[in-house]
């Protein structure tokens, strides 16, 4: 009976294959679900929790974590948290701004240029990143100090009290967001540039279209989808960045990572940090889920490739 | 006329940006190199803080303990990493939609959330059986689980850019799945394995945020040092070690680019 040996061969190659599968993917997918998820889920189910001695969780649950992250605290409301909450919303949407303005003539700059040139141009905006975050934020640490050139310019300005540095501060935080993310604005975008299609551009200036309204209606839709994901990769982290706003940024330049990050030592606060770690994935996913839904409708269903 | 004023300008900004980029990294490394005891001004050249370094217990062992668990935990995430990721290829017309979400998530959570989620659930851990206390161990645990999702989608494209007639040319020959293995898979994979452990390399050396929260009291890497020595005060030292670091994470990254590269040309 050829047909039922058939048959039993196809579904032994397929319990075949399913071992495979399991065999090699078992172990990594594992590795991530016992290290990663379940602890994640585990900070989760803290922030309802209630804050015991030492900061550490206790049963019941409660939502206070929650209501101390809106600002509610033992003497009523104060808006220390919030305000928190909203710096780091500002420091993202400003910083991200001004890595998109510095990012897209970049971009631009290095699509234009030389075929064998390209790949060494985006390797000089790229190797900065290479060094290690708190080195770098320490290089901007000597440059801002009391007594070096940029202080004393913003000094004979006016913009700053004698004998200061210009960190911390809030607008070193910035600089330092800015710094930090420039990169990962440039791939993207220069990989949309890379692509552009200039028929499109010479056809609208064969159409008499101002330079401006060629580049509004020519070429920014079409680097759109790098736009995009650059924003994603600089705003997800910088809204929860911990190293920069700390060295940078001083008591008064906190940001949400820092809230967070100081439940877990100083004022101890376990349940309340996991609620900022809860904000912080909301609005990981939020972007994500924004830059997938955009990414469709723009008709473009590819993926940055970091 | 215009257009050339335009292309000028373009030039302008690119070199005023490449400026911004490298002002900070310069001035740690010629303050590296300064006589003298404060970071304000320089008073001539000298390598009093590297020898300095060499006399510093503390940093010898965070060098060293940065060392150790960039090698682990590239190793470990290499094996793992690599089986995941040939598994992705062989399986590739499943549906394997969660997979590739578990794979991305240690890359999409924010570090501090991935950090802080291992510490607690570390401590939770060690309290209730006495295992992973902080340390070494707990690092390389979180070190691991980063580079995962970076080894996988490495031997993933490997495998993607092959011609699938080689593996049945393997099989056809009679091949056993360890002769495969030796003769066919890991020489294939070599360039990417190479690149891989390179980039997890990187990736280890560099890390500080989720390194300082699974850490313990005697396993602080050269970021966390580094991270200590800033808070407590600047020291000078910190220019030189910094500067140290950074050659060789350039290093690291040039050779596992030029490897990858020249593989990819020939």
């Amino acid at each position: 009976m050829p047909k039922t040996t058939a048959v039993i061969g196809r579904s032994q190659a397929i319990v075949r294959e399913t071992r495979h599968l399991l065999f090699t993917v078992t172990p990594g997918a594992a590795w991530i679900f016992f290290f990663l998820v379940l602890p994640s889920a585990y900070l989760m189910s803290v922030a309802f929790m209630s804050n015991g001695p030492y900061g550490l969780p206790e049963m019941p649950l409660s939502l206070t974590s929650f209501h101390q992250l809106a600002g509610q605290g033992f003497l009523g409301w104060s808006p220390g948290n919030l305000l928190t909450l909203m710096r780091s919303l500002w420091q993202t949407v400003i910083s991200t701004v001004l890595v998109v303005l510095v990012a897209y003539p970049v971009a631009y700059y290095i699509s234009q240029a030389d075929v064998r040139w390209r790949p060494i141009l985006l390797l000089v905006v790229v190797v900065p990143s290479w060094t290690n975050q708190v080195i770098r934020t320490f290089g901007w640490m000597n440059l801002l100090a009391p007594g070096t050139p940029l202080a004393e310019l913003a000094e004979a300005m006016g913009m700053i009290a004698p004998h200061m540095g210009l960190y911390p501060s809030n607008f070193a935080v910035t600089l330092g967001l800015i710094y930090n993310f420039l990169p990962f604005m440039v791939l993207p975008l220069y990989a949309a540039f890379e692509k552009l299609n200039f028929s499109l551009v010479e056809a609208a200036r064969d159409l008499y279209a101002s330079p401006i309204k060629a580049f509004w209606y020519a070429v920014f839709p079409q680097t759109l989808p790098g736009l995009l994901a650059g924003v994603v990769l600089v705003a997800i982290p910088a809204f929860g960045m911990y190293v920069i706003p700390e060295l940078l940024g001083g008591g008064k330049g906190m940001m949400l990572g820092n809230l967070v990050a100081n439940q877990f030592s100083g004022s101890a606060n376990w349940p309340l940090g996991a609620a900022g770690a809860i904000l912080m994935l909301i609005a990981t996913f939020i972007g994500l889920y924004a830059m997938r839904r955009i990414g469709k409708r723009l008709g473009g269903g590819e993926e940055v490739v970091i | 006329m215009k257009h050339s004023a335009f292309k000028k300008g373009l030039r302008g900004f690119w070199w005023l940006t490449v400026g911004f980029l490298y002002l900070p990294l310069i001035v740690v490394m010629v303050f590296s190199f300064n006589a003298s005891n404060s970071a304000a001004s320089f008073t001539g050249i000298s390598l009093r803080w590297y020898r300095r370094l060499l006399g510093n217990d503390a940093i010898l062992s965070a060098l060293g303990n940065s060392m150790l668990l960039a090698v682990i935990s590239s190793l470990v995430a290499l094996a793992i990493g690599c089986l995941i990721g040939y598994g992705m290829y062989r399986h590739r017309h499943r549906k394997l939609g969660w997979l590739i979400v578990l794979i991305y998530l240690p890359i999409v959570l924010p570090d501090i959330v991935f950090g802080i989620s291992e510490m607690t659930f570390f401590m939770k851990i060690n309290e209730l059986t006495g295992l992973l206390s902080p340390g070494l161990g707990t690092m390389i645990i979180a070190h691991v689980t980063f580079q995962i999702p970076f080894v996988a989608l490495i031997v993933y494209s490997r495998f993607v850019g092959l011609d699938p007639s080689l593996f049945e040319a393997a099989k056809d020959l009679y091949a056993t799945p360890l002769q495969r293995v030796r003769f066919f898979m890991l020489p294939t994979l070599k360039p990417a394995l190479i690149s891989a452990f390179f980039l997890s390399f990187t990736l280890s050396l560099d890390d500080f945020v989720i390194s300082f929260f699974t850490s313990g009291p005697e396993s602080a890497t050269l970021p966390i040092y580094i991270w200590s020595a800033i808070r407590k005060g600047v020291t000078p030292e910190i220019n030189a070690i910094a500067t140290l670091m950074m050659m060789a994470v350039a290093l690291a990254a040039i050779a596992s680019l030029w490897l990858s590269r020249r593989r990819t040309v020939s």
